[in-house]
């Protein structure tokens, strides 16, 4: 209940409200944020993003997870906004799917010669990471 | 005998009918209508060609119904989008602050305005408060201002190559035939950030209502100018932050300042869409509204015209019978 959060994207305001402990992919690595929490402004990179309690889920030990396919995390005084390329919430992603994307996604990424398809392959490859890994962490915890 | 009067008597009362007419309607609204058959030496129309004419125009207003209920529901559609693409905006503003009055030498203007036309006074407004930024620029930082003209749009690019030719750059057009995208917007961000320039000014019509339409610029401080705000003493917010990555500070400002910009013109190219579709229904209600009158207007003179024409041939025939039967 301590921290307010704001999810932006683009094309719409994707989720505002309030959690007790959140977990950014950062492009250091994962970083988590508790209540009052020095200001910081991060790069986030494609990844999965988990948050505990308040709102998010009904109980305070519970994990809600959302793919943020990159942009930036802004945190001051229990405030957090997270401003996303894209962002999809772990119950929009069907499970199967997900995983097939990406078994075809790495050997996509195994498969592609020359610069271009390399980094077009790499980009999906991590995009469909990101999404399999929400749906795992959704199932498991 | 009595047949022989009784006629020249109806001919009579029918010619004094049809003068009695005639002059009604000459009293009448339709004075300028009947001046014009009956004092010649002016051409007009014959009733074939104002029947032509009435087809046309019904043509014309149904066209331009049609017209207003397409831009009706796309402006709809629109408007959804609108509202929530404003919401990333808001915290950009309250980080970066909004500084319309930033001088920068180097400078880059973008005007968005629609492909197609018919949609009312919208992009010649736009132009207008275009050329007076760019008057304004080239007044306070003075002649070794070189600031870019770059527009979004077909109707932009016409009208500013007339106007601002020297200072045009480039047109992006063709952007509005698939939805606008997020990645769209980025490549056009990337595109305008490629020479540094210092501070980018996005000129757009923000849609309020239905009805109102406002020219708004949108300020974008590129990295290096940022960072120049940043460390003057007017003590920005955004010292308050640690920021923390594995780069350098400057480039996570940079992508800062991209996605900032990216989100603008994003919002910029939807708004000015909505905006778009809302003056064209707009235009086309009023269009539709003339058409009716004129469709009025016309309808009438061509009854009186036809009218007039039974006439003259009745008296003609009574006049003929009346002078057989004298005979």
């Amino acid at each position: 209940m301590s921290l307010q959060i704001s999810i932006l994207t683009p094309e719409r305001p994707f989720w505002n409200g309030q959690a007790d402990e959140i977990i950014l992919p950062t492009e250091t690595g994962e970083m988590g944020v508790l209540k009052n929490h020095a200001p910081i402004i991060t790069g986030l990179d494609v990844g999965a993003m988990l948050i505990r309690g308040g709102q998010a889920t009904g109980s305070k030990d519970e994990w809600n997870s959302y793919a943020i396919m990159g942009g930036f995390a802004l945190v001051k005084q229990n405030q957090v906004t997270i401003l996303a390329n894209e962002a999809v919430s772990a119950e929009n992603i069907n499970p199967e799917e997900a995983k097939e994307a990406f078994e075809i996604a790495k050997v996509n990424l195994e498969k592609a010669e020359g610069v271009k398809e390399k980094v077009e392959a790499n980009f999906a490859y991590k995009r469909a990471k990101a999404r399999y890994q929400v749906v795992k962490v959704l199932k498991k915890i | 005998m009595a047949l022989r009067n009784a006629a020249s008597f109806l001919g009579q009362r029918l010619v004094g009918a049809a003068e009695l007419g005639i002059s009604a309607a000459k009293s009448g609204a339709g004075e300028a209508l009947t001046n014009a058959f009956v004092t010649d030496g002016v051409r007009h129309a014959s009733n074939q060609a104002v029947k032509q004419r009435i087809r046309a125009i019904k043509n014309i207003g149904k066209i331009t119904k049609a017209m207003k209920m397409v831009a009706a529901s796309k402006m709809k559609n629109a408007q959804v989008a609108v509202e929530q693409s404003r919401g990333i905006v808001n915290p950009f503003v309250r980080l970066f602050g909004d500084h319309p009055g930033v001088e920068g030498k180097a400078g880059v203007t973008v005007a968005v305005t629609s492909d197609r036309g018919l949609c009312g006074g919208l992009n010649s407004n736009i132009t207008k408060y275009t050329r007076a930024l760019l008057k304004l620029d080239t007044a306070t930082a003075g002649e070794a201002a070189s600031t870019k003209l770059v527009s979004i749009g077909d109707k932009g690019r016409s009208q500013l190559m007339r106007a601002e030719g020297r200072l045009f750059s480039y047109a992006i057009a063709d952007t509005y035939k698939v939805r606008v995208t997020f990645a769209q917007a980025s490549l056009i961000a990337e595109e305008l950030l490629k020479n540094n320039p210092e501070v980018v000014k996005v000129m757009f019509n923000k849609f309020r209502s239905a009805i109102s339409f406002k020219p708004t610029l949108a300020t974008v401080l590129t990295p290096e100018t940022l960072e120049k705000q940043l460390t003057e003493p007017t003590g920005n917010r955004l010292d308050a932050y640690e920021i923390e990555a594995t780069h350098e500070r400057s480039d996570v400002m940079r992508d800062l300042a991209e996605f900032q910009l990216a989100a603008t013109l994003y919002n910029a190219m939807l708004e000015n869409n909505c905006s778009e579709h809302a003056s064209r229904m707009s235009a086309m209600e009023n269009s539709t509204k003339s058409a009716g009158e004129m469709l009025g207007k016309l309808t009438l003179e061509y009854n009186r015209k036809r009218q007039a024409t039974i006439t003259t041939e009745l008296i003609e025939i009574i006049a003929g019978a009346s002078a057989l039967m004298d005979a």
